[in-house]
């Protein structure tokens, strides 16, 4: 209504369209992680389009890092609360 | 007769073909008056003063006094002007259209008005208000206001209503029977043989002579149909007009293809034509008598047309009394930008993704009337773009009034009981208001609006998205997780808030921060967000469902809320949330759900299920002949065609899916395509259901009732 500039989801989704190519090149399995990349870039969007960079890929790029930071730490987390557990069985108090 | 003074209501002003202005007015005994009344009113051109020379000797001699002022254009500053000005203000639109042709190079100023702004703002008189008039019997001599159109209980006047239905679509079937209600009582005449049915219907106007006409298909049908085959009815009060019709449009608005029927308008009474008012199913005659106060369009106008034309309207009484001029087309063009610029401030309300899933104890804080209170508070307006410590701006001006009496109005609304007698008429009146509000930050921005300029269009959306921001750092600085952030709205979560009082402080926290009053929506019991239908990993912006501690349900962007969603479709969804919502958890009602989703597609798939509850609506994104594809839409508006309905874009069709595609007559029971009604129950069932359990389980229950 008014805007002259597409919206970060139609950006994003172009951008997606255009990887289309690349991403029908890559192996089944890779096609899924690259799949799932994408998504997590869509949980961000507000964060993006706050960016205002000339291309917001790059945002959306830092944003797929972040969720895999966040998923990097939440796996750090669950093996300390394993090895907590290791170290308590170990020790004979479980 | 000689001189009396009266007290009563102003109810609507137009003009007769002589060109004089006649108020109609209704006195507090009952009497009705049509008075015509002394009132020049008086338009403006601009710009080189040779060609102004010109059209000064255009206009001598043609009964126009000439005068050369200087007055302030909102964007121009003063200007040299050549005021026109004409005693019968009926004569002004050709006097205007002859001088704009003969020079198009002049700026025209308060040139294409509707009378009643201009009266309105004339006489400081509201429409619908109260006020005290003088009369010899013959003219209005005199008009006082008793009452401003910002009252919070305005007088009521005592309307005459009459209600005329058809017993049948006429775009479909031609009708056999009229209906006609009035003062309690009921009439049913056949149509045929007409001279007979216009006898009577002249014989109940002449007994009950109403104020207001309320019809069905009366714009579309009634009134073009009494007016081709009988000619001589008139069903004015005021003998000396004939009815106005104005000539059906599709348009497009809104991102969306609108159809706009033809429109049948009366002279001293009222015609409403439910089935072509934007705004009346949802509003009703209280909330179009409050829309018709607060903009000074007639009540005819103001349901028909959208709110855009409402809130234009207002701006135009507030430039009016200001001296302030109105250009008759708009002269800003947007200024040349880069792409950067564009880029960076070019952008909607701030919208955070939710995250998807069930959520307990979740608050929905709303920033009331965001925009317009945004506007209001940091003096947005085309003038004062740019500028600090500037004087008021017309829009914040003409919104102060409007956004003080909607608070006050749902103020008063949460101290009612929800069984007040009262309750359903302040609704209808706040939602009038709400209309108008939610229109008018777009019309900032509409390219073709009077006062409209995109960088305040922008500077509201810009300080919108800071507002978000502020509330989500108050939020999280008290501990809150940030679920969803939706333009004006937010929804939080904390391990240890339950009740509204707890979430309270962060409302006010909010509040005292960002300066806009914020308002809790309430505590929801659980509320699920929704992930898109292509991959369930992708978060979906305002599509949820939940349900209130108080057992109230609310829904967004789910088939439930789709207007091409069939009846059958729609209660299912609406059960299965009512099923999910008896429990603390919607996934300990799981089972439950699927066992009435099986119940419906079995009562489908025995063809159990009634045909009225199966009828599909959709709106017509274009004509007929412009489809590519025989989609659902393109079959049944040639099968209309086919019958001789003239089908336009923007129009709303109904049919049924059937074994040989579509019918826009119900079909018979094995006719109907019970399978496809089928799936469209497991698709809106799988909507709701989806995301409450792992793919495996889904699976169970799915594939025995695709079988």
């Amino acid at each position: 209504m008014g805007r002259t500039v597409p919206t970060i989801t139609r950006q994003l989704n172009e951008t997606e369209a255009m990887l289309q190519t690349f991403r029908r090149t890559l192996r089944r399995g890779d096609q899924a992680l690259l799949d799932g990349l994408l998504a997590s870039a869509h949980r961000h969007l507000a964060a993006i389009s706050a960016s205002g960079a000339l291309l917001p890929f790059e945002a959306a790029l830092l944003a797929m890092l972040l969720e895999q930071a966040r998923r990097i730490a939440a796996l750090e987390e669950e093996i300390r609360i394993f090895q907590e557990e290791v170290v308590r069985l170990r020790d004979g108090k479980g | 007769m000689a001189r009396v003074e009266k007290t009563g209501w102003l109810m609507d002003v137009y003009t007769r073909p002589s060109g004089e202005l006649v108020c109609w007015l209704l006195s507090e005994d009952g009497q009705r008056w049509l008075l015509p009344m002394d009132f020049p009113v008086t338009f403006y051109a601009a710009g080189s003063l040779a060609v102004l020379r010109q059209a000064w000797r255009f206009l001598r001699g043609r009964g126009v006094q000439l005068s050369r002022q200087v007055r302030r254009d909102l964007f121009h500053g003063e200007r040299v002007v050549l005021s026109a000005t004409l005693d019968l203000p009926g004569r002004l639109p050709e006097t205007y259209r002859r001088l704009a042709q003969a020079f198009p190079a002049l700026d025209y100023y308060d040139a294409d008005l509707p009378l009643a702004v201009r009266f309105v703002a004339g006489t400081q008189a509201p429409l619908l208000g109260r006020c005290r008039f003088e009369t010899d019997g013959q003219r209005l001599l005199g008009l006082q206001p008793l009452e401003s159109a910002w009252e919070m209980q305005p007088s009521l006047p005592p309307l005459r209503v009459m209600e005329i239905e058809c017993d049948a679509e006429p775009a479909l079937h031609p009708p056999q029977d009229i209906v006609i209600r009035c003062d309690r009582r009921c009439y049913r005449f056949p149509l045929q043989p007409l001279r007979a049915f216009v006898v009577n219907l002249q014989a109940l106007l002449g007994t009950y002579d109403p104020d207001v006409i309320l019809t069905r298909y009366g714009d579309t049908w009634l009134f073009p149909f009494l007016s081709e085959h009988a000619p001589s009815f008139n069903p004015n009060r005021d003998e000396q007009m004939k009815v106005e019709f104005r000539r059906e449009r599709s348009l497009f608005a809104y991102g969306q293809v609108l159809y706009r029927g033809a429109q049948a308008l009366l002279f001293g009474r009222w015609h409403i034509d439910r089935c072509n008012a934007a705004l009346f199913a949802e509003i009703g005659l209280t909330g179009a008598l409050e829309m018709a106060r607060v903009t000074g369009l007639g009540v005819q106008e103001a349901v028909r047309k959208s709110p855009g034309a409402g809130i234009t309207a207002m701006q135009m009484q507030t430039a009016l009394r200001d001296g302030v001029l109105i250009p008759a087309v708009k002269q800003q063009a947007e200024s040349t930008r880069t792409l950067v610029s564009l880029i960076r401030y070019d952008r909607g309300g701030m919208v955070y993704q939710p995250l998807v899933g069930v959520h307990r104890h979740v608050a929905e804080l709303d920033f009331a009337s965001m925009y317009p209170a945004i506007m209001v508070r940091y003096n947005i307006s085309p003038e004062t773009l740019y500028q600090r410590d500037a004087p008021a701006g017309l829009i914040p001006r003409t919104l102060q009034p409007l956004l003080v009496k909607r608070l006050a109005l749902k103020h008063c609304l949460h101290t009612l009981d929800r069984r007040d007698s009262r309750v359903s008429d302040l609704k209808a009146r706040q939602t009038a208001l709400k209309w108008l509000l939610v229109v008018c930050f777009g019309y900032l921005g509409y390219k073709n609006a009077r006062f409209g300029r995109v960088e305040s269009h922008e500077a509201v959306t810009a300080i919108s998205r800071e507002l978000l921001l502020q509330a989500k750092e108050n939020a999280e600085d008290m501990g809150f997780t940030i679920l969803h952030m939706y333009v004006d709205s937010l929804f939080v979560k904390r391990e240890d808030t339950r009740t509204e009082a707890d979430f309270l402080p962060l409302a006010e926290k909010i509040q005292a921060e960002t300066g806009i009053g914020v308002t809790l929506e309430g505590v929801y019991r659980w509320l699920v967000f929704l992930p898109a239908c292509r991959d369930q990993r992708i978060p979906v912006a305002n599509r949820y469902f939940g349900v209130f501690e108080d057992g109230t349900l609310k829904y967004r962007g789910i088939a439930l809320r789709r207007h091409d969603t069939c009846p059958y479709v729609a209660q299912t969804q609406l059960d299965i949330l009512s099923c999910l919502a008896q429990a603390d958890d919607p996934r300990e009602q799981w089972k439950e759900a699927w066992g009435l989703v099986n119940q419906r597609v079995r009562s489908l798939q025995r063809r159990q299920a009634a045909i009225e509850g199966l009828q599909m609506a959709v709106k017509l994104s274009r004509d007929p002949q412009a489809f590519r594809r025989p989609s659902a839409a393109a079959q049944a508006a040639r099968q209309l065609q086919a019958e001789g309905v003239a089908v336009r874009a923007g129009m709303r069709l109904f049919f049924w899916f059937t074994q040989q595609g579509v019918s826009v007559a119900p079909p018979a029971a094995e006719e109907v395509d019970w399978d496809h009604y089928a799936r469209l129950v497991l698709r809106a069932a799988g909507e709701i259901l989806d995301v409450l359990q792992p793919v495996e389980k889904k699976q169970q229950y799915y594939l025995p009732l695709l079988k």
